[in-house]
């Protein structure tokens, strides 16, 4: 009896097992072909590209004409070339407005998620400067830091600071470039962040609160971990964003800033390539600084994945 | 295996598309280039469609969409697409056509990057073309076009390969009302003040929240050097002379201005973008003034006017005259149309009095511009001085005849501490000297190899 309902189960399994085979091979050839259209892009506008500047890394093209091999001169000379230097220590310099930017979206998430009146306000005040023109705000902020008649120094002036030239002097000039960046990411990380902690089952909380957890212990031990996906996600994106920071650099401090104290790796790369003709000596640039951002990004996913844990 | 098939040619399909529907978004904003099918047999009697590329502000594109559509007007199987980009975008944009093999028909180029563009076989030589249109060279500046002659070797002999969408003389201007006020003598027009004068001059019309003036380096020291019998590079334009006496002295003179004499504002506040707006102001007495200032510079709450600038050891007042050209592709399906339309923007007297309505720049045209610089009624009353820095005594900003400008521009990254006074002209220049010198050996090199 028991052998024969089992035999009849394996039978039944087996066909559905079968059938499900086969449409399971049917979707797979639909798939491959939804696929395709963004493998084929990836293949003609960021693969080849890639291949070819890191041909172009070892040879002189000046981005006018043909590539002749120099094997490896543009990197023999990027290591003797200070201002490759001082523009790489400029973009990771300027890296330091992505803790701040995570720390205060993370708050103001915490806050927006509360029932505060108008809300839905602040939250689409918050999310402007993230849909805006990057180049539309970098001039706004231009102006913004004007050292006489600047938004930043009036304001500074209503308490009795004098501000000074912020985009003129090397001392200001990062922080008044960090400052900005920071704005504009603020709406994008706040909106994910927001996300995340709604997202987290009010069970959790619920159970916390019976075992007598304190509000603070509350957003330490569920909240915060809760949403370290997000987190993670942010770090990881920002600093590839970071590294190839142009666009603000090169409307607000189109010379790089006195001293080259704003020049970022990729407007310096930049420079090279299209106002001095070294197309080779800029892909290296590319190549050198791809190389970084992958070692980086990989060492984040390696430690994120020591780290990581689940809520059982 | 029929399944693998249909897929396989279903992707080729969607491939093609993808490749297709790029190539007609290309189209779409570049406009038809000349290889456009049906195009490339065009004769006399079918239409002919040129693209153009240039940048500028609002006020130039409209001048230039009111001048070509005359041209099309006047050339009916002509269409014109125009392609105008941001001022800041427009060597990227202009590199990345070029390196697609699309370029434009007609497009403004910069006077440094002619050599480059020539090299390379990208600029059509126009000499002859030129000469069988109806366009009398004579009465264009020559400075504007000897900036597009090139012989292989240096700029400014050889042949034709742009003629000038403009030239921008900078020169320098004072504020008439504060003048009058303080009843000080107004400056000679023709006489330029020493630079002891200037001091004097300067000093007399500094007060609480007035200054004599407010210099940005990257621009007013060229005027400097050069009247005190210094430059940048000797005549050959292979050696870096920064380091000679003629040259710190003025470069210390500049500095001194302001941490000596305290004629400009503080330090921090010293640069172009707040005494721009100072002037504007009327808290300047003496500032830059180049023609595409005149728009804004006219509707100010005083007068200004133009005086030579201040003049060093060589009692001869100096400075640079800008210029941007229009040039023509070698690679272009109608050479003769893409001239006449060159031709046009550059020179036609209609389209060139649009422009100057804009009061954005000064008549390419000799006779037009004199003609409006008899005028000195209107501000600013000495056009003249324009017209004299263009015919007389303008030079080329130093890089504008060498390959790179990257010799020049390290000086200027490095300055600011000899212009705030941290550091002394002397130890400064001592120091660039050398650098300076290694980069334009480069450039030299690399002028070499794009020739071969």
């Amino acid at each position: 009896m028991i052998e024969s309902q089992a035999s009849k189960l394996k039978k039944r399994s087996s066909v559905t097992l079968k059938r499900k085979s086969k449409l399971y091979k049917n979707e797979h050839r639909f798939a491959l072909l939804f696929i395709l259209p963004p493998v084929i892009g990836f293949l003609l506008f960021a693969l080849t590209p890639l291949l070819i500047s890191f041909y172009a890394s070892f040879t002189n093209w000046n981005g006018l004409r043909q590539m002749n091999f120099v094997g490896l001169e543009n990197y023999r000379r990027l290591l003797s070339d200070s201002y490759f230097w001082t523009t790489l220590g400029n973009t990771f310099y300027l890296m330091i407005g992505i803790p701040i930017g995570l720390t205060l979206s993370f708050l103001l998430a915490l806050a927006l998620n509360r029932r505060i009146v108008g809300r839905n306000t602040f939250r689409v005040i918050y999310y402007i400067p993230v849909v805006s023109s990057l180049a539309a705000i970098s001039i706004l902020w231009q102006w913004a830091y004007n050292g006489d008649f600047g938004l930043v120094n009036q304001a500074l002036a209503y308490i009795g600071i004098d501000g000074p030239n912020w985009l003129q002097n090397t001392a200001t000039i990062k922080p008044a470039i960090i400052i900005m960046t920071v704005w504009k990411g603020l709406g994008y990380s706040m909106l994910l962040y927001l996300a995340a902690i709604q997202s987290v089952p009010r069970t959790f909380y619920e159970a916390a609160e019976l075992d007598g957890a304190s509000p603070l212990q509350r957003l330490t031990y569920i909240t915060w971990p809760m949403v370290r996906p997000v987190t993670f996600f942010l770090i990881v994106t920002n600093i590839i964003g970071g590294a190839q920071m142009f666009t603000e650099i090169n409307i607000m401090t189109p010379t790089g800033g006195p001293m080259y104290s704003s020049a970022t790796l990729v407007w310096y790369l930049w420079q090279q390539a299209f106002n001095y003709w070294r197309m080779g000596y800029a892909s290296a640039m590319s190549v050198v600084l791809g190389i970084l951002i992958f070692i980086i990004t990989a060492l984040q996913f390696h430690m994120n994945k020591k780290s990581s844990y689940k809520l059982d | 295996m029929n399944w693998s098939k249909n897929v396989l040619s279903t992707g080729f399909i969607m491939a093609s598309a993808l490749v297709l529907s790029a190539c007609g978004g290309n189209g779409d904003t570049e406009g038809a280039s000349p290889s456009d099918e049906g195009d490339a047999n065009a004769g006399n009697d079918e239409n002919i469609s040129l693209t153009f590329m240039f940048r500028g502000g609002t006020d130039e594109r409209d001048a230039y969409d009111l001048a070509i559509a005359a041209f099309e007007d006047e050339n009916p199987n002509v269409s014109v697409n125009v392609i105008a980009t941001d001022p800041d975008q427009y060597a990227t944009q202009l590199q990345a056509s070029i390196s697609g093999n699309d370029v434009p028909d007609v497009f403004y180029v910069g006077q440094g990057d002619v050599m480059a563009y020539v090299d390379n076989g990208i600029l059509r030589d126009i000499t002859e073309d030129v000469e069988n249109i109806d366009i009398d060279l004579d009465n264009i500046w020559e400075y504007g076009i000897d900036s597009y002659r090139y012989d292989g070797d240096k700029i400014g002999e050889g042949a034709i390969y742009g003629l000038p969408k403009d030239v921008g003389p900078f020169a320098f201007g004072y504020n008439k009302t504060m003048f009058e006020e303080a009843g000080i003598e107004l400056p000679d027009p023709d006489v330029p003040y020493t630079w002891d004068e200037f001091i004097e001059v300067g000093k007399e019309l500094t007060a609480e929240d007035q200054w004599a003036t407010g210099l940005n380096v990257n621009w007013s020291l060229q005027s400097f050097v050069w009247s005190n019998g210094g430059n940048f590079i000797n005549e050959d334009l292979t050696e870096v002379t920064v380091n000679t006496p003629e040259f710190i002295e003025a470069l210390q003179y500049f500095a001194d201005m302001q941490n000596v004499h305290g004629l400009t504002p503080s330090v921090e506040q010293a640069q172009t973008l707040d005494t721009y707006q100072r002037w504007m102001n009327g808290e300047l007495a003496f500032f830059p003034v180049g023609p595409w200032d005149m728009s804004t510079f006219n509707e100010l709450d005083f007068e200004y006017d133009l005086l030579p600038w201040p003049a060093g050891k060589t009692g001869e007042s100096a400075t640079w005259v800008g210029s941007l050209g229009i040039a023509v592709s070698e690679a272009t399906e109608h050479p003769e149309v893409a001239v006449e339309l060159a031709a046009y923007l550059s020179a036609s007297p209609d389209a060139q009095q649009q422009l100057v309505d804009a009061n954005i720049q000064i008549p390419n045209n000799i006779e037009v511009a004199e003609e409006w610089a008899s005028d000195t009624e209107s501000l600013p009353n000495n056009k003249q001085e324009f017209l004299d820095i263009v015919g007389d005594y303008g030079k080329n900003l130093p890089a504008a005849k060498t390959y790179t400008s990257e010799w020049y521009d390290e000086f200027f990254i490095n300055v600011q501490p000899v212009i705030d006074g941290d550091m002394s002209a002397e130890e400064f220049v001592e120091n660039i000297q050398p650098r300076m010198q290694d980069l334009l050996d480069q450039s030299i090199m690399q002028h070499e190899q794009s020739k071969q």
